[in-house]
């Protein structure tokens, strides 16, 4: 059987040849994360455990110690200096310092470490120049800016020793620049590296470090029981260990970034794994006669399914190795790109995992095996008798399977319901979990959904389409299975890509309406004095500026003797502000107090506050505002018959509702116009923290989106590969309607309609679905933060939907070119 | 309704006014060099209006690749086919391609109907694809006569072979072609219901006017034309007006088979 697998594969390349992209993109997908993960963590043990590089064994410090006590390292240096199989010891002393460059205003803070005496132990490579060998030479990391030669001023920093002499500025001289490249901290703050006389001198009293060089021959394991048992008080571990455990702390966000990673990968091999059950499902169907034959002389029905596992392994082994390939070569492209770029994750050389290759191969031939079972399952199902009948049309309906119907509502009303009330209650893992179930349900039910959908669809397209878009929808529908199958693998995709968009978009209303409610003010101006009224003016001349309200303050008393400063606000402060839920504003008669307010005064909602100024005294109407961090709040009116002395001091500015870009600007413009007048004022606004939030919502967005094309790309190789397939089967009848007349033009919208068919409806179904995911998941992840504003971005949902069905037009083109190639007669003749 | 003479420089040398489709010199070869098969040799033929005339030849004589040449499915190598005044052989294929849905019907052995579309769709498809109206008095004519009023709205797997058939050649009479073609359309059914058919295709010669052409191999079939052309080896061999069973069986067995 094995030699008829292999011509089969032969004989029907092109046709698998779908399934075998789909995996080698799933598989490569996956072995680039696993590749770029290594790769980010070689990097890190590279250069985080650079430090390491030459020691034996290493101790550091446990446990507090007592003020006063000697340096316990120090001591133990001396101790392990003596125990067999030590070569050499070094302390390593490291001290915070202040560098001043020539010709720089300021000055930055860099750390400051010492040198090993003995060569071995010295880790630092330099990139130019040397190591300090003398007295004030340094030699400094890229981040400090400094270059071979430059001179610069260093002062140690005050570490606030009781009795110590503040330290004095001194002269070092740059003699050379430290190769700091891949680790995550050289980006952070500058390295400084002098000898350890001079960080003695320099404040540093105390070693962090005891790193310890073997004899030559000396076994490790060994010296560092050996060490253990001599300094009994400190942490002791092998180079190897501690460069491991220093570079674990610094790849915590790399391995969430791969597990993030991978579940995407997740979704890619899923989508895969359809695409693939779905060609060979159909395969199978168009080989009945083939296979029919082989029963005939004689194989049996597990010969003729194992042949068509024989042929899935194969396709999956040439596919997934071909996967593997373009995973490192995917891998290595990203590399390059990344270390040309600062990035906070490292990437030195493409390391390529045996896992990597292994999961990958093992994971690409398993996924197609797997999806070839059901089809495999099919094809012992066709009688030898198959073989003699003459070939007849497929059945234009299948079985409803009652059993997956029932399934399918069993798991998804529950869940869906589950969903909604555990989202809208904010717990988030129990949601999360309600909606996985809730989706397995949809894809259960899709077989009956897709169709269904179709031929509603169908309906409202064939009075655009007329006699293809009429054959369109007959011929989407002859095989519900297959076109639910090809739909579902695109729903996937479509409906994570919209649950994204929707819950970014909720996420960008929620956090908006939050800090509305906690900034209601776009701008305040603060005049450590009256601000006058020529320079209100002026800043509400400010073009992007819409409105501005000027704020009164002054100093009342109230009872239990509390003198208060107070704000008095007028009429046009309710155009200005953007809420007024945590902090409303006072009718004339009213004070708006803050709850400290209210227990400072002891008043409560609803009562009377007597209020006293060098004007006059008053009784207001109390309102305590519980979310408020205005302490008292009137109106100017009222603050002004109080406080005779009360003067504008701030301005509130109302900014236009244009880019975030525009409103910087018209910030910019105020300060310009306030630093100019009345230099000792402050300007502040939330403008620039808005936009921060919305560039990183925005960030985030585009890159899950291109994660999630890539199930979307298999996806659509599946509609494209579903289509031919169905060209294939269809060769006579394509025929006949060639010789009744229709035109190679309406064939090939024919098809582009049944593409679009499919394709559309399953991203109308995703984007429905997915927006429903967005909306829950948003709210069960923030309910608990603020209240949630749901937000649907119809814009970009649209956009979705069009691309979605525009690509599956267009994966309709190569079949419809075959399709249109056919002769009549050639069809006809069969 | 005659056609327009055509301006060509070289008259051919017979084509009546009153031929419904000929062919003149007609030249079909497949392959090339040491493999080329000539399918058709120079044939001249001509079908009349109005007249029920069989193609028969034996196995591999030409007849389909004749069929399929004359309904401008096919090209010929060398030579022209004339569908009343118009040369096929000078159209493009979408021209070819309108040429047979507006005026050329078909009938086949087997796959007739698209099995996506329900009877009535299936008859009304050329229309269809025209962007034609059907004529409502003439479709309610052609489905009784053909029996098919109470299976419209069945989908074909839901027809029997000669129901199936019955509706594909209502399918080719309703756009009132200038001529049906029917391909072995006998070949898969049982004797009554092909005899059935017959007598339809002959029927819409007689009452309706139609002209048709069938290309089989089955001497009682062939009774049922006018005419009978017999083709050998690529070549007209011969022809029988009025034909019985008797008389195509005879001719047949000169002709070696």
């Amino acid at each position: 059987m094995l030699t008829t697998t292999l011509a089969q594969v032969r004989a029907h390349a092109g046709r698998v040849l779908a399934s075998c992209l789909a995996i080698v993109i799933a598989v490569g997908f996956v072995v680039a994360t696993l590749c770029l993960n290594a790769s980010s963590r070689a990097s890190v043990l590279d250069a985080v455990g650079a430090q390491y590089r030459g020691s034996a064994v290493v101790l550091s410090e446990t446990g507090d110690r007592a003020e006063g006590a000697p340096d316990p390292l120090a001591a133990a240096a001396t101790a392990v200096a003596a125990l067999p199989g030590v070569r050499a010891t070094a302390l390593d002393r490291t001290t915070p310092v202040q560098l001043r460059l020539p010709g720089r205003s300021g000055s930055s803070f860099a750390v400051a470490t010492g040198l090993a005496d003995d060569p071995g132990l010295r880790w630092q490579r330099v990139s130019a120049g040397r190591l300090p060998t003398g007295p004030d030479e340094i030699a400094v990391s890229e981040r400090t800016g400094a270059g071979v030669g430059t001179v610069v001023t260093l002062t140690p920093e005050d570490l606030g020793e009781v009795d110590a002499v503040p330290p004095a500025p001194r002269e070092v001289r740059v003699v050379g620049v430290v190769d700091l490249r891949g680790d995550p901290r050289a980006g952070v703050t500058g390295q400084v590296f002098a000898s350890d006389a001079d960080l003695t001198t320099w404040g540093a009293a105390t070693a962090d470090l005891l790193r310890v060089a073997a004899a030559p021959g000396a076994d490790v394991a060994a010296l560092r029981d050996a060490v253990t048992a001599a300094v009994p008080a400190a942490e002791v571990l092998t180079g190897d260990e501690a460069a491991a455990q220093a570079a674990a702390a610094f790849t915590g966000d790399a391995a969430n970034l791969t597990s993030v990673l991978l579940v995407f990968g997740a979704v890619a091999v899923l989508v895969a794994a359809l695409v693939i059950a779905n060609t060979f499902a159909v395969l199978v169907a168009q080989r009945t006669r083939e296979l029919a034959l082989l029963r005939c002389v004689g194989a049996t029905s597990g010969q003729v399914a194992r042949s068509v596992l024989a042929e899935a392994a194969v396709v999956g082994v040439l596919a997934s190795a071909a996967g593997v390939g373009a995973g490192v070569g995917l891998a290595a492209a990203v590399s390059a790109l990344v270390s040309r770029t600062t990035s906070p994750i490292p990437l030195g050389a493409v390391v390529v995992p045996a896992s990597a290759v292994a999961v990958g191969l093992v994971l690409g031939t398993a996924v197609t095996v797997l999806a070839a079972l059901a089809p495999a399952r099919g094809a012992t199902r066709v009688a030898p008798l198959a073989a003699l009948r003459p070939v007849q049309p497929p059945p234009v309906r299948s079985r409803a399977g009652a059993l997956r119907l029932a399934l399918g509502l069993v798991v998804l009303v529950p869940s869906a319901v589950a969903l909604v009330v555990l989202s809208r209650a904010g717990m988030l893992t129990a949601a999360v979990g309600a909606g996985a179930l809730s989706f397995l349900g949809v894809l259960l039910l899709a077989r009956r959904l897709v169709p269904a959908a179709v031929s509603v669809a169908g309906l409202l397209v064939r009075p655009l389409g007329g006699v293809p878009a009429r054959l369109a929808q007959g011929n989407a529908l002859r095989n519900p299975r297959r076109t639910a199958a090809t739909a579902t693998a695109l729903l996937i995709g479509v409906t994570l890509t919209s649950a994204m968009v929707v819950g970014a978009a909720s996420t960008r209303a929620t956090a908006t309406q939050a800090l509305v409610a906690g900034y209601p003010t776009d701008v305040v101006v603060e005049g450590a004095d009256a601000v006058p009224t020529d320079v209100q003016g002026r800043i509400a001349a400010v073009p992007g500026v819409a409105g501005t309200s000027p704020v009164t303050t002054g100093e009342v008393s109230g009872p239990r003797e509390t003198t208060a400063g107070a704000q008095g606000v007028e009429a046009s402060a309710a155009g200005v502000v953007r809420s007024q839920q945590r902090s409303p504003l006072p009718r004339d008669g009213e004070a708006v107090l803050s709850v400290s307010a209210a227990d400072t005064f002891g008043v409560a909602d609803g009562g009377t506050l007597p209020l006293t100024g060098s004007a006059g005294t008053q009784e207001l109407r109390v309102r305590v505002a519980p979310d408020s961090e205005q302490f008292l709040v009137l109106t100017a009116a009222d603050l002004r018959r109080l406080d005779g002395a009360a003067a504008v001091t701030v301005v509130w500015v109302r900014l236009a509702d244009a880019g975030d870009r525009a409103q910087e600007r018209a910030v910019d413009a105020v300060t310009d116009v306030v630093t100019d007048s009345l230099p000792s004022s402050s300007v502040s606004g939330v403008v620039a923290e808005r936009s921060s939030y919305d560039q990183l919502l925005r960030t985030f967005l585009l890159v899950v989106t291109g994660l999630l094309g890539v199930a979307v790309v298999i996806a659509l190789l599946g509609v494209g590969n579903t289509l031919a397939l169905s060209v294939v089967e269809r060769r006579q009848e394509s025929g006949l309607l060639r010789a009744l007349g229709l035109t190679r033009g309406q064939l090939r919208a024919q098809l582009a309609w049944e593409a679009l068919l499919v394709a559309g409806v399953a991203a109308v179904l995703g984007v429905v679905l997915g927006s429903g995911y967005g909306l829950a998941g948003t709210a069960a992840v923030l309910s608990a933060e603020a209240p949630v504003v749901l937000a649907l971005p119809w814009a970009q949902l649209a956009g979705i939907v069009a691309v979605a069905a525009g690509a599956g037009v267009l994966a309709s083109v190569l079949p419809a070119r075959r399709a249109a190639r056919t002769s009549p007669v050639a069809a006809i003749a069969g | 309704m005659p056609e327009p003479h055509p301006t060509r420089t070289a008259p051919p040398p017979r084509r009546p006014a009153e031929a419904a489709v000929s062919a003149v010199a007609l030249t079909k070869t497949y392959g090339r060099g040491d493999a080329a098969v000539t399918a058709l040799d120079a044939v001249d033929v001509t079908f009349d209006r109005a007249a029920f005339t069989a193609i028969m030849g034996p196995s591999g004589s030409g007849k389909s690749t004749l069929m399929h040449c004359l309904a401008g499915l096919d090209t010929a190598t060398s030579g022209q086919v004339f569908l009343g005044g118009t040369a096929l052989t000078a159209l493009r294929d979408r021209e070819l391609t309108v040429l047979r849905r507006d005026r050329i019907g078909f009938v086949f052995q087997s796959f007739n109907l698209l099995p996506v579309l329900d009877a009535q769709e299936n008859v009304l498809l050329p229309l269809q694809l025209a962007g034609r109206r059907p004529d409502e008095q003439w479709l309610r004519d052609v489905v009784a006569r053909l029996g098919l009023g109470d299976r419209l709205h069945h989908r074909p797997h839901e027809l029997s072979g000669g129901q199936q058939q019955r509706v594909a050649v209502a399918r080719a009479l309703l756009p009132r072609p200038d001529v049906v073609f029917a391909d072995e359309p006998t070949g898969n059914l049982d004797s009554r219901s092909g005899a059935e058919v017959l007598g339809l295709l002959r029927g819409s010669v007689r009452e309706f006017g139609q002209t048709v052409v069938m290309v089989t191999h089955d001497p009682v079939a062939a009774s049922y034309a006018d005419r009978v052309v017999l083709l050998a080896d690529g070549r007209v061999a011969g022809e029988i007006s009025a034909p019985t069973t008797d008389d195509v069986v005879d001719a047949l067995r000169t002709l070696g088979v």
